[in-house]
């Protein structure tokens, strides 16, 4: 099962994930018509800071028992049997925001204005999840797990580091 | 094996689909006392308001009783169970057995229990078929007023203000949401309805019910008539626990559960609003009626009716709601009244906007966020996971608190690492 990773040693938090992100789920997809859209683009990843001032990416985890699951009051959401991705139907969703209340990452967010959360949906149309491809240091990776341990085992400079 | 289910809600279907998932040849059968395919109970205040149609409020798609062999009785209530002999009784004589039952009849709306109560037009805004009725009356009806400042009488009150209704909410407590909020906050959101056009009364209750067959109008306890064309009592509800009254399984405030979901009858499990559990802040036993615990409870059920052998962690008190685009989110216990408590609280009252943190100790046991309500789940794991806050108290309450700055403490508790898939695990790797 693809998955998305994250190098976290190769984070630069630049943020451009955020951008690709809010651009990809836009109408108009694409950067300067997609910022007079009414209502504006909004990313569903996000770059954060720990307590430790390191850089932490953040989107949804694509649980393997999600609370939104139990949550979600409209049946809006699902869990792939398939690809075992975690997927809204925005459609169904009423933005009553019970999966906002129960998401331990805090990684679905409360549209107001659209009256949906949003959440990361790995960019299923595409081949490779928006943020990935617009990563400039290829600290996103979408993939196998073990193809993702192996380009973390073949950098020699996080080698010591990596526990896999 | 036969598998019996009684109750069709959030419970009921998500434990068939937990029984299914490990059980493919068993036998299953559902029954309702309603007349419809499992549907999202918590819209019916969508539907009510025009905002969502009936056929939208499916909670699983149309071929689902089919696709999973699971055989429907609807519009039949279950009398009583007998676990003696592993049978219930339905209401029209007829018996059927199980080899595992899952009791998920859900509550009942509580009464007013006074003078004139049995009038057309007084709803308890439980099932579709009271917001399909209350839709009849809409066109000749003005006024609607409702009893109770809970959350299910705030939602249909809500819905039938956007209807273009005239509605007053009318609370024997000083404040609406006295359940779930604070002061501060429930008198936030009760200006925030009342701008939008909702009336709120406090202090008052009815004495009698007014009008012939139909609703007129209310006496109030202060001797004051009010016309009204609908009534909605928003009083709580209480478990549907009658079919077991004569049986040896055992009731307290609820169905009593073991951590296992199961009654004091082996093969008798119970879920969903009918279910006493265990609270996981309080540890004491409780009924947390809520869609969310009976889903989580339903499937587990389901899973160990299979033989899984799961444990239910038990339950938590958690509520979200959105009024005219104002969400309120109420974690775990917020309504301090004794002493050994620390509270954290960030007032914004012009911008709509209320954050308090409720701290036992160094744990974290209670939250309430109005409009912004960003990282609420974050919260809510810290309450769950009974982690050791100390040493991130000064943050909780600021806005760019978020998982990045808990992820360690969180990570370190005992099954948290086994919800979340290996994308998370591997953020954390470098």
């Amino acid at each position: 099962m693809k998955r998305l990773f994250v190098d976290v040693e190769r984070c630069l938090s630049c943020r451009s994930c955020e951008i690709a992100c809010a651009v990809e789920h836009s109408q108009s997809k694409d950067l300067f018509s997609s910022l007079k859209e009414e209502p504006g683009p909004r990313s569903r990843t996000k770059v954060e800071r720990d307590t430790k001032l390191q850089t932490f990416p953040l989107q949804c985890r694509h649980c393997e028992e999600p609370y939104c699951i139990d949550a979600c009051i409209s049946g809006a959401v699902s869990k792939d049997p398939e690809t075992g991705l975690v997927i809204l139907d925005e459609d169904k969703c009423v933005g009553c925001w019970m999966c906002v209340m129960v998401c331990p990452f805090g990684v679905i967010r409360p549209a107001k204005e659209k009256k949906i959360a949003l959440r990361c949906d790995l960019c299923q149309d595409n081949e490779i999840p928006a943020c990935v491809a617009a990563c400039p240091t290829k600290a996103l990776f979408f993939g196998e797990l073990k193809d993702f341990k192996k380009k973390l085992l073949e950098r020699k400079d996080t080698k010591s580091k990596v526990k896999v | 094996m036969d598998y019996l289910i009684i109750g069709n809600c959030a419970s009921g279907v998500n434990a068939v689909e937990a029984i299914r998932g490990k059980d493919q040849k068993g036998k299953i059968t559902v029954i309702s006392d309603e007349n419809y395919p499992a549907y999202c109970r918590c819209l019916i205040s969508n539907y009510l308001a025009g905002t969502r149609k009936e056929k939208d409020l499916l909670l699983k798609e149309k071929n689902f009783y089919q696709d999973n062999s699971i055989e429907l009785i609807l519009n039949k209530k279950v009398e009583s169970v007998k676990p003696e002999n592993k049978r219930v009784v339905l209401s029209d004589g007829k018996e059927l057995k199980y080899d595992r039952l899952l009791i998920a009849t859900g509550g009942s709306p509580k009464f007013l229990g006074v003078e004139g109560e049995d009038k057309y037009g007084i709803f308890g805004f439980r099932t579709l078929n009271d917001a399909k009725e209350i839709l009849k009356l809409i066109p000749r009806a003005k006024k609607v007023l409702v009893f109770g400042g809970g959350l299910i009488g705030l939602k249909a009150g809500y819905a039938l203000k956007q209807k273009g209704m005239d509605v007053e909410i009318i609370v024997k407590s000083p404040r609406i949401l006295s359940q779930v909020t604070d002061n501060d906050s429930a008198e936030m959101v009760g200006r925030w309805l009342m701008e939008n056009g909702i009336k709120i009364r406090t202090g008052l209750a009815p004495k009698k019910i007014l009008g012939n067959k139909k609703v007129e109008g209310v006496l109030l306890d202060n001797e004051e008539k009010m016309n009204c064309q609908v009534i909605i009592i928003g009083k709580g509800v209480r478990p549907n626990m009658d079919l077991v009254k004569d049986s040896k399984i055992q009731t307290h405030w609820g169905i009593i559960t073991n951590q296992y979901l199961q009654t004091n009858v082996e093969n008798v499990y119970a879920g969903g609003d009918v279910a006493e559990t265990t609270d996981l802040i309080t540890g004491e036993p409780t009924i947390n009626a809520l869609w969310t615990a009976a889903a989580e409870q339903g499937r587990i059920a389901g899973l160990n009716m299979a033989g899984e052998g799961k444990k239910y962690p038990g339950s938590i008190a958690a509520n979200s709601i959105d009024f005219f685009g104002l969400p309120i989110i109420s974690l775990g216990y917020v309504r301090v009244k004794e002493k050994g408590y620390e509270e954290f609280v960030r007032r914004q009252p012009g911008i709509y906007q209320y954050k308090k943190i409720v701290l036992k100790g160094n744990r974290l046991v209670g939250v309430i966020l109005v409009g912004n309500i960003e990282n609420a789940g974050v919260y809510l794991a810290l309450i769950r996971r009974k982690v050791d806050i100390s040493g991130i108290k000064d943050i909780l309450l600021e806005d760019w608190f978020d998982y990045s700055k808990v992820s360690e403490l969180l990570e370190q508790k005992e099954g948290f690492r086994e919800t979340v898939s290996l994308q998370g695990d591997l953020v954390k790797m470098a």
